[in-house]
């Protein structure tokens, strides 16, 4: 029975002509319907089968009687006399079609794919070459923000048939109108940018839009081998739950099956890749093979003919000032491999290779196949699409609370010594929480209410000072903000920004105080390690402050505590610094002549230590990192990927070679010799009295230096002048 | 290197070497009743102090081969290679007494003026010449990258020039989706230079493509600035300055450009040139260095011996 009880009840007919033909429609049914069943075609741009009809864009303009109605919304009644087609309609569609065109960009990103914006191809048919209207596309911008999605809000002509599949449809309810006039458009929850709203990214929106307003976001160069899935198939498994399939269809060579035998290498860590995999069936493991050891230079003691050489250390052999015993290494996976033994399994349900897929960041373990198994190898816009569905999301979560919080937990230095039972009571209290590339997690001034742990992806740490912001930190996976607040009760004292996609465990205010009421040790830990950072800040304010001149700056001298300068006007470009960093490196320089000029200086490209520390953003395994002195160490479990050396903006890394033996994939058992990288820079040649480079310089023009001090005279004499 | 006060010590101390070997000299070369000679013993001792000068200042090239070998400092050595050498010279003349003697020693004695002279002017150009190329090639590069860096050039000069013509002829091939788009939506024929900025100026394109071809690719595609008319600043100045003229304002920014990149290249020929006098004279000193290295242990082996 149906809700208003007419369940039996004939619905009453209505007769009415259209173009000549007698039509019989139940009662209530539109004339657009009325037509179509009938086989009478009626152009419209805003409205669609699936979706209740609004009549905003009037191109299914009729004649019904002596007037002009919108078929779409307009109900056919007894005797009416409907006009499709006349000259009339013809013209007043035209017209409706040329307004449209006058504000839409032509051709829009629909038409230039695939060719098929329904205005376009309206206004094509119509014969509308040169609108007669003043073309004038407002602008009012684009948003790709979302990864799955691209928005151009210029080409959108208000018919909102995206807000009806959103709203009506899917029950999602982030879409909506937003402004006046020509700022007229839609909105994602509170006028958010997309990727930053609550979106599921389900794609009902952009398969009910009629032009390229709303486009897929195809991931463009990246062609993945393996078996297609039908979107069918896709559907059926709980991850795509509420997922569109035309969504699906269109990104069908987004997402393929990969099955792997025993013994198979999934993908290896270092690899650039830009996919992400969901285990179906099977189970992995996820291993390190590159040595735990870092790069050590050591005099090889042979008196004045002394000659340094470099090897590779581990931690338990060689220990650097400041080193943290780390229990486990970050990887991109839902576990941290131990430090002793860098190995673990992943099973059914599980996914690995996010930041590689989503931030495009090297793979940070090797993963090999340890059952037979099933997978499925997607790009970012359907690993989009997972992560926000609410059913992935929540498996992602249970899996996380269950199998890896705990070893994140103690991964934190400070943290390791929580009890097993204190970690049960946060499983239930911690929250996974997301955030887009920018979006803020945190904003000084605003009270402090919980602390954070970073699970995935690069956090900003920075202190708004009068002149612009100051980068104070990037957290990688490991790292943790929110402290400072929570132990003074006072206001936060950074601001922290997602630098790409990140992932955070929130550990509400309330517990984070029980655990440092139930574990005194912590607390005190924490204490002192917020004291140091405070410590550290107030030191980098009073050496900014103390720099006047904008050029200083500018070139990033500021940001270095040591600097490898060539007086220009002394160095005859002989190279006998380069000569000897490589002579001094087995034959690998660390050293460039080259690089930026302050007055008769030359900068040369060696390891400034920098305050602002760019090389640590993307180290998929979190091994790069400083000490408190801010000198940069690399860890251990450096995998060799080079994502340091590329970022540093200054050509200061070097990737190091080093022969070693380890397992031959294809003979288990057997050793081969292979030859492993490891990230290292410039070390200022620590075993001697100076560095190499220096040393050998014979025209006395190679300085290391500490900037500020070195330059506080040109600087002086520079900032007068310009007060001058 | 530059000498500067930094070598206040040196030069001091190489002063007051010299004045006493002055000192020395004066009452030997009096008291010697046939004049001062090599094989006397104050000749003997002269000259095996200058020989273990000038062998100091040779092993410099030895040292330069091991850079990390903890054996003093580079600079020390340099600093030692200069003064030492430089006064090894007149301790040669004390030695010899002022005697270029016979076949062997005369050899000696120019091969030993050619060093001489050569290391003096080495010196001057390594004080003055970093100075210079600081000053007048403010985009100097690693001088092994040079012929890279000129091929970037020409490749971005090219595209430049490429880009800015399309335009001008109304090409929409080249064009960027964004500019298709917005030419399209401008309207029909010249779409792109609409969308650019730019008026459909196929006389212009002609002229901008011809003085590319014309002038600054045989300049960017060779080593050297002599010839071309772009290798001279001034030259080339009045040739842009022409340029401009004939071309639409909205191409300027373009033609700066190009004028920025003959700029650099001039630089980079200018960075060549002086390298190559900086380094050249060593062509001289370091086989003649050897040389007389190698004769005068010849004339020491000789003189003891017989």
């Amino acid at each position: 029975m149906s809700p208003d009880g007419t369940a039996g009840k004939p619905v009453p007919q209505v007769q009415l002509t259209i173009d000549g033909v007698a039509v019989s429609v139940p009662q209530g049914t539109t004339i657009f319907d009325a037509a179509r069943v009938n086989g009478i075609p009626i152009p419209t741009l805003c409205h669609q089968q699936n979706e209740n009809p609004i009549g905003v864009c009037r191109v299914c303009v009729v004649e019904a009687g002596p007037k002009f109605a919108a078929s779409c919304i307009r109900q056919a009644e007894q005797g009416m006399v409907v006009k499709t087609n006349t000259e009339s309609v013809v013209g007043v569609r035209k017209t409706l079609v040329e307004l449209l065109m006058s504000d839409h960009p032509s051709p829009c990103a629909r038409q230039q794919h695939s060719g098929d914006c329904e205005l376009e191809r309206m206004a094509e048919q119509a014969g509308v070459k040169q609108p007669r209207f003043p073309q004038k596309v407002t602008p009012r911008g684009k948003d790709e923000s979302s990864i799955a999605i691209a928005v151009d809000h210029e080409a959108c002509i208000l018919c909102e048939r995206c807000i009806r599949g959103c709203d009506d449809i899917r029950h999602n309810m982030v879409l909506a109108r937003r402004g006046k006039g020509y700022q007229a458009g839609i909105a994602f929850d509170n006028n958010l940018p997309m990727g930053s709203s609550s979106c599921v990214s389900c794609g009902e929106c952009m398969v009910s839009c009629p032009t390229g307003a709303l486009t897929n976001r195809a991931v463009v160069g990246t062609k993945l081998t393996g078996q297609a899935v039908p979107p069918e198939a896709l559907l059926g498994l709980p991850i795509f739950k509420n997922v569109s399939g035309t969504f699906l269809e269109l990104n069908s060579h987004a997402v393929v099956e990969r099955r792997f035998r025993a013994g198979d290498i999934i993908c290896r860590e270092g690899d650039f890749g830009a996919t992400a995999f969901y285990i179906v069936e099977g189970k992995v493991d996820v291993y390190l093979s590159s040595p735990i050891a870092h790069v050590k230079t050591q005099d090889s003691g042979q008196g004045f003919l002394s000659k340094l050489k470099s090897l590779l250390a581990p931690r338990a052999h060689d220990r650097r000032t400041e080193e943290v015993d780390r229990p486990f290494i970050p990887i991109d996976a839902s576990v941290d491999l131990p430090y002793d033994n860098p190995i673990a399994e992943l099973g059914p349900g599980e996914l690995f290779g996010e930041m590689t897929c989503m931030s495009y960041y090297p793979r940070s373990a090797t993963v090999r196949a340890k059952t037979d198994c099933t997978m499925l190898e997607m790009l970012r816009n359907v690993l989009d699409i997972m992560q926000r569905n609410k059913n992935f999301r929540e498996q992602l979560d249970r899996t996380y609370r269950k199998r890896a919080l705990d070893s994140h937990l103690r991964s934190v230095p400070v943290l390791a010594s929580l009890t097993p039972e204190f970690i049960n009571h946060l499983r239930e209290h911690v929250e996974l929480v997301r955030f887009a590339p920018g979006q803020v997690i945190c904003r000084q001034g605003e009270p402090g209410d919980s602390f954070y742990l970073v699970r995935l992806g690069f956090v900003k740490v920075s202190e708004h000072r009068p002149g612009g912001d100051m980068v104070l930190a990037y957290l990688a996976r490991g790292g943790y903000f929110g402290e400072i607040a929570l132990l003074g009760g006072i206001a936060r004292t950074a601001t922290c920004t997602a630098l790409d996609h990140v992932e955070v465990v929130r550990i509400p205010g309330e517990d984070f105080q029980l655990m440092l009421d139930k574990f005194p040790a912590i607390r005190q830990k924490l204490e002192a390690a917020a004291a140091e950072r405070i410590e550290a800040n107030r030191q980098r304010a009073m050496q900014v402050a103390n720099v006047p001149v904008e050029q200083f700056l500018n070139q990033g001298l500021m940001e270095a505590q040591s600097l490898l300068i060539l007086d220009l006007e002394r160095c005859t470009r002989c190279d006998q610094c380069v000569r000897a960093c490589a002579d001094a490196h087995d034959g690998v320089s660390r050293l460039i002549r080259e690089g930026l000029r302050f007055d008769k200086y030359l900068v040369a490209t060696s390891c400034r230590q920098c305050r602002d520390p760019l090389c640590m953003v993307g180290c998929p395994v979190g091994s790069i990192r400083r000490r408190n002195s801010l000198e940069v160490i690399i860890e251990d479990w450096c995998i060799g990927c080079s994502q340091c050396a590329n970022n540093c903006p200054y050509g200061n890394i070097n990737m190091h070679p080093f022969p070693v033996e380890q397992d031959d994939p294809t003979y288990p058992g057997r050793r081969i010799a292979s030859v492993k990288v490891k990230a290292t820079s410039c070390d200022l040649c620590l075993d001697h009295e100076e560095p190499s480079c220096v040393y050998a310089c014979p025209h006395d023009a190679a300085h290391r230096v500490n900037p500020p001090e070195f330059f506080a005279g040109l600087l002086k004499q520079r900032s007068s002048g310009m007060k001058g | 290197m530059r000498i500067d006060e930094t070598h206040r010590k040196w030069f001091i101390g190489s002063l007051i070497a010299l004045a006493v070997a002055l000192v020395v000299y004066i009452p030997y070369s009096r008291s010697s009743p046939q004049g001062p000679t090599g094989g006397s013993v104050m000749g003997l001792v002269y000259g095996s102090v200058g020989s273990a000068f000038m062998l100091f200042a040779g092993l410099l090239g030895l040292r330069k081969k091991f850079p990390i070998w903890r054996i003093g400092r580079a600079q020390a050595w340099m600093r030692g290679h200069l003064w030492l050498g430089f006064l090894a010279f007149p301790i040669i003349l004390f030695h010899a007494g002022f005697h270029f003697g016979g076949g062997l020693t005369t050899t000696l004695m120019w091969l030993f003026i050619v060093v001489f002279v050569s290391g003096i002017f080495g010196a001057v150009l390594q004080h003055y010449m970093p100075r210079l190329t600081l000053e007048r090639v403010p985009m100097e590069t690693i001088y092994e990258q040079i012929e890279r860096v000129r091929g970037q050039l020409m490749d971005e000069a090219a595209k430049l020039v490429e880009e800015v013509v399309d335009a001008l002829a109304g090409n929409l091939e080249k064009a960027t989706a964004e500019e298709r788009a917005c030419s399209a939506s401008a309207g029909t024929m010249g779409g792109l230079t609409v969308a650019s900025g730019l008026q459909v100026d196929e006389e212009a394109a002609v002229e901008l493509r011809g003085f590319f071809t014309r002038e600054i690719q045989p300049f960017l595609e060779h080593a050297g600035s002599r010839g071309p008319a772009l290798g001279d600043r001034n030259r080339s100045q009045g040739m842009f300055r022409q340029l401009r003229v004939l071309l639409p304002a909205n191409v300027h920014s373009t033609v700066d450009d190009l004028e920025n990149v003959c700029e650099e290249k001039r630089q980079l020929d200018q960075q060549s040139r002086y390298h190559k006098i900086l380094h050249g004279w060593l062509l001289v000193h370091i086989p003649i260095s050897y040389a007389l290295l190698l004769l005068g242990a010849v004339h020491a082996v000789f003189a003891l011996r017989y």
